[in-house]
C-alpha cells in the first residue's frame, strides 16, 4: 500500500526584524499597539506566502503573536502575576511557568488561538501537550497527573473543537518534555485519559516528542489515543523506530536549532529510509522542533527545503 | 581597586546592562527626538548631577549626528549610567554597557570568524542578535579598552568590568565551521560524540583566542576586577565541565580578581563541576526571581535561596554575589525585603565578608526609573542588614 506523504511547519515561528523592532519599541513606550499589529500582520502574510511557495499540505499562522507556547492558554483568566521565567529545555529561550495551582483550569480562550481567515485551509494548530503542560506549570500542592487531565478537558479540548470548527484539520501537540526529561510509569494512564478527552472528529492528532530520544518509549506511545507520533531525528535513530507502524509518523528531519540548511538529497534519502523500513500509514515531514530558534531568513530556507523534500518524496513513493 | 574592598562585608555592586535611554537610541539611529526625549535627558542629568549635562542637550539638538558626535553620545550615555549606579549608592559600578550593542553581539562583532545571522527571541519581546561561526576565531581588536579608559576618568566608585564568557558566546552562536554536516542516518551516539567534540573545540577557541587576550588587554590598562558573564553556562547539563574548562582557560595565570555571573538556571547543576573553578573568587548569582516576596529570614520564607549552601561549601571559599532584585518585574523590593534576603544569606554563610549584594542580573529590561528605585532600595536594605549585624555603615 502506498504511503501518503505530507509536510507542514509546527510550533512557534520566528519574528521578523520588523516585528522585533516594533515589539521592542512597544515595550519602551515608543510606538502604539497599532504599529505592532501592522508588523505582526506583515509577518503572518509573509509566513503564509513562504508556506505556499514551499507547497506544504497544512498551513499555520506560526503562533507569531504568542509569547510562548503556553501563554494564550495560561493567561485565559487574566495576565499571570510574577510568573517566573524558566529555561525552555537546553535552549537560550525562556517561558513563563503557567500557574495551575488553583483547582479547575481557567476556561479555554478558544477563539483567540484559532488561526484567522488569512491562513489558508486546511490549517494546523500547534498546542502544548497536556503532559508537558502539567510538568512545566506551577501546580502548588495539586497532583500533576490530575492537572494533566484537567488541562486537557477544560483548556485543550475546547480549543481543539474551536479549531476544528474553523477549518483546522490537524492539531500538533508539542511534547518535548517526555523525550527530554522522561515520564514516570504512573503517568501513562492519565496521559492516555487526557489525550482521549481532546480527540475531535475530523482532526488528525499528532503528538510530537522532541529534544530527546522518543524510541525508548515507542511501545507506550503506540498505545496512546493519537493518530500519529512525531520524532526528532537529530536525537532518535531511524533504526530504532521499528517497522510497519499502524499509526502515522512525523519525522523531524530539518534541524530547527542549526543554521546549516540540510541538503535536499540527504533529506530525501533520510525520509526514503523511513518509508522503506518503518513503513508508517502516513508520513509527515517537518522540523525537529519549532523554528523559533532561528532568524527568519534561515527559517524560510528550511521551510523551502521542507517543501522541496516532500515534493520529491511524493514523486518517489508514487513510482 | 584593592582586595580590601572586595572583602568588604556586604559590598554592593551592579551586574551588567541597563536600558539605553530613548534619547540615546533615537539620536544614534538618526531619528527625530521629541520634547519628552530631551526632557528625559535633562531631568536625569539634573537628578544625577551629571557634570555639564547641558552639553548633552546641545548635542541632542544637532541630530542627525556624525560619527564623532555619535561616539560622544555613547560616552554621555555611559556617564549617565555610571552616575545612576553611583547615585543609587553602590560600592562597585560600571556603565550599564551603554557603549556596547549588546553583550553577545559586541563580543562577536570584534572577533574574526563570526557572521551575523539575525535576531532570535529569548522570551516575551526580548531578543538578541545571533551570529554563526564561519571560520577560524581570533580577537580582531580589544573591545572593552576604550570604555574602561573613559570610565576610569569619571568613576567615583570602584569599577568592575563585565565581559561575556566563552561558553555563553559559543552556546548562543550557530556553528557553521566546526560541525556543519550532520548525517542523520548515522547512529545518534556517533553523531552526538562528534557534535560535542566540535563544540568543545569551538568554545575553547573562543576562550583562548578572544576572551583571554581581551582580558589581558584590560589588565594592562590597570583593570583588576573582571566579571565573566555566563548566563548560558548551565544550558546543557552535560557540559558543565566544558564551562569550567573555558573559564579556567580564560583566566588561568592572570593577575586580577575574576568572578563569574550566572543567572536563571537550576544552580544545583553547577555542582560538582565548579569545584574545579578555584580561580573564580566570586559567584554573582540571581536568586530573587525564585524567591517569595514575604519578609522573614527563616528557611521557609526564603525558598529562592536554599541552594546557596552549596556555594558556601566550596573548598576554595569564594564570595557569593547575592541576587536580591528580580530584574524581570517592576516590583520594587522594599529595603526590608532586601535586608531579610541578605540576613538569611549571612546566617547560612556565617560570614558577612563572603556575601556581596546585587541585582539578579543586568536591569536592561527595566526602565531607568524602576532600576533606580530598585537599586536605591537595595542599598538601603543593605544598610539595614549592616545595622542588624553591627557592621557599621
Amino acid at each position: 500500500m502506498p504511503i501518503n506523504i505530507f509536510a507542514y511547519q509546527h510550533g512557534l515561528y520566528p519574528r521578523s526584524e520588523r516585528v522585533v523592532a516594533a515589539t521592542r519599541s512597544l515595550d519602551r513606550g515608543r510606538v502604539d499597539s497599532g504599529a505592532v499589529d501592522e508588523a505582526f500582520q506583515g509577518d503572518q502574510a509573509r509566513f503564509v506566502e513562504v508556506q505556499q511557495q514551499a507547497g506544504v499540505d497544512f498551513f499555520s499562522d506560526g503562533l507569531i503573536r504568542w509569547q510562548d507556547i503556553f501563554r494564550p492558554l495560561s493567561e485565559a483568566g487574566g495576565p499571570m502575576r510574577s510568573a517566573p521565567l524558566v529555561r525552555w529545555f537546553d535552549t537560550n529561550t525562556f517561558f513563563r511557568a503557567p500557574d495551575l495551582s488553583q483547582a479547575g483550569a481557567a476556561p479555554s480562550p478558544a477563539g483567540a488561538i484559532v488561526p484567522d481567515r488569512t491562513v489558508p485551509r486546511p490549517a494546523v494548530l500547534s498546542l502544548p501537550s497536556p503532559y508537558m503542560f502539567s510538568r512545566a506549570a506551577r501546580v502548588g500542592s495539586r497532583d500533576r497527573n490530575g492537572v494533566m487531565v484537567d488541562v486537557a478537558e477544560r483548556m485543550l479540548a475546547p480549543a481543539i473543537k474551536a479549531a476544528a470548527d474553523a477549518g483546522c484539520r490537524l492539531v500538533h501537540l508539542e511534547e518535548p518534555w517526555l523525550a527530554y526529561f522522561g515520564i514516570e510509569s504512573g503517568a501513562w494512564a492519565p496521559f492516555k485519559e487526557a489525550l482521549s478527552s481532546v480527540r475531535t472528529p475530523g482532526v488528525t492528532l499528532m503528538l510530537h516528542c522532541y529534544f530527546g530520544d522518543a524510541a525508548r518509549y515507542l511501545e507506550e506511545l503506540h498505545g496512546l489515543p493519537v493518530d500519529g507520533i512525531g520524532v526528532d531525528l537529530v536525537e532518535t535513530d531511524v533504526a530504532e523506530l521499528g517497522t510497519r507502524w499502524d499509526k502515522d509518523l512525523l519525522i523531524g528531519c530539518l534541524n530547527g536549532r542549526s543554521s546549516n540548511v540540510e541538503s535536499l538529497e540527504s533529506t530525501v534519502e533520510l525520509a526514503r529510509r523511513v518509508t522503506d523500513t518503518v513503513r508508517p500509514r502516513n508520513l509527515y515531514l517537518s522540523s525537529t522542533c519549532e523554528l523559533g530558534f532561528l532568524p527568519t531568513t534561515v527559517a524560510e530556507q528550511k521551510l523551502q527545503r521542507l517543501g522541496e523534500a516532500a515534493k520529491r518524496l511524493k514523486e518517489l513513493v508514487s513510482v | 581597586m584593592t582586595a580590601v574592598l572586595t572583602h568588604k562585608a556586604l559590598l554592593t555592586h551592579e551586574v551588567g546592562s541597563l536600558d539605553k535611554p530613548g534619547w540615546r537610541v533615537k539620536a544614534y539611529a538618526g531619528q527625530a527626538l521629541t520634547d519628552a526625549d530631551i526632557e528625559e535627558a535633562r531631568s536625569w542629568g539634573e537628578r544625577l548631577q551629571v557634570p555639564d549635562y547641558q552639553k548633552l542637550l546641545e548635542l541632542l539638538r544637532k541630530v542627525p549626528l556624525d560619527k564623532g558626535q555619535k561616539a560622544e553620545l555613547q560616552r554621555w550615555s555611559s556617564l549617565y549610567a555610571l552616575r545612576l549606579l553611583e547615585s543609587a549608592g553602590l560600592d562597585v559600578v560600571y556603565d550599564g554597557e551603554q557603549q556596547r550593542t549588546e553583550m553577545y553581539d559586541w563580543a562577536v562583532s570584534h572577533s574574526e570568524g563570526f557572521e551575523r545571522r539575525g535576531s532570535v527571541r529569548a522570551f516575551d519581546n526580548k531578543y538578541y542578535t545571533k551570529a554563526a561561526v564561519t571560520g577560524p576565531i581570533k580577537l580582531r581588536s580589544p573591545f572593552h579598552n576604550a570604555e574602561f579608559s573613559y570610565l576610569r576618568g569619571f568613576a567615583e566608585a570602584e569599577l568592575k568590568i563585565p565581559v561575556t564568557g566563552a561558553y555563553t558566546i559559543g552556546d548562543w552562536s550557530f556553528d557553521e565551521h566546526y560541525f556543519t554536516r550532520e548525517n542523520l542516518l548515522e547512529p545518534v551516539r556517533d553523531r552526538r560524540r562528534k557534535r560535542k567534540a566540535a563544540r568543545r573545540q569551538f568554545i575553547l577557541d573562543i576562550a583562548r583566542n578572544v576572551i583571554r587576550p581581551n582580558v589581558q588587554e584590560l589588565l594592562k590598562l590597570g583593570a583588576w576586577w573582571v566579571q565573566i558573564d555566563e548566563p548560558g553556562a548551565s544550558t546543557e547539563a552535560d557540559e558543565l565541565d566544558l564551562f569550567v574548562d573555558s573559564f579556567n582557560a580564560t583566566v588561568e595565570g592572570l593577575d586580577g580578581m575574576f568572578s563569574t555571573h550566572l543567572c536563571f538556571s537550576d544552580y544545583n547543576l553547577f555542582f560538582p563541576a565548579i569545584e574545579r573553578m578555584s580561580g573564580c573568587r566570586q559567584y554573582a548569582v540571581g536568586f530573587a526571581n525564585y524567591d517569595s516576596r514575604e519578609l522573614g529570614t527563616a528557611e521557609d520564607k526564603r525558598p529562592g535561596y536554599h541552594v546557596i549552601k552549596k556555594f558556601r561549601d566550596l573548598s576554595y571559599r569564594p564570595i557569593l554575589g547575592l541576587g536580591v532584585l528580580d530584574i524581570h518585574s517592576d516590583f520594587i523590593e522594599s529595603p526590608e525585603l532586601v535586608r531579610d534576603r541578605v540576613l538569611y544569606a549571612v546566617k547560612v554563610f556565617n560570614d558577612p565578608a563572603r556575601i556581596h549584594v546585587m541585582p539578579d542580573c543586568g536591569l536592561r529590561t527595566r526602565s531607568w526609573k524602576v532600576a533606580y528605585e530598585k537599586l536605591k532600595n537595595m542599598s538601603a536594605g543593605v544598610a539595614l542588614a549592616r545595622k542588624d549585624l553591627g557592621l557599621g555603615s
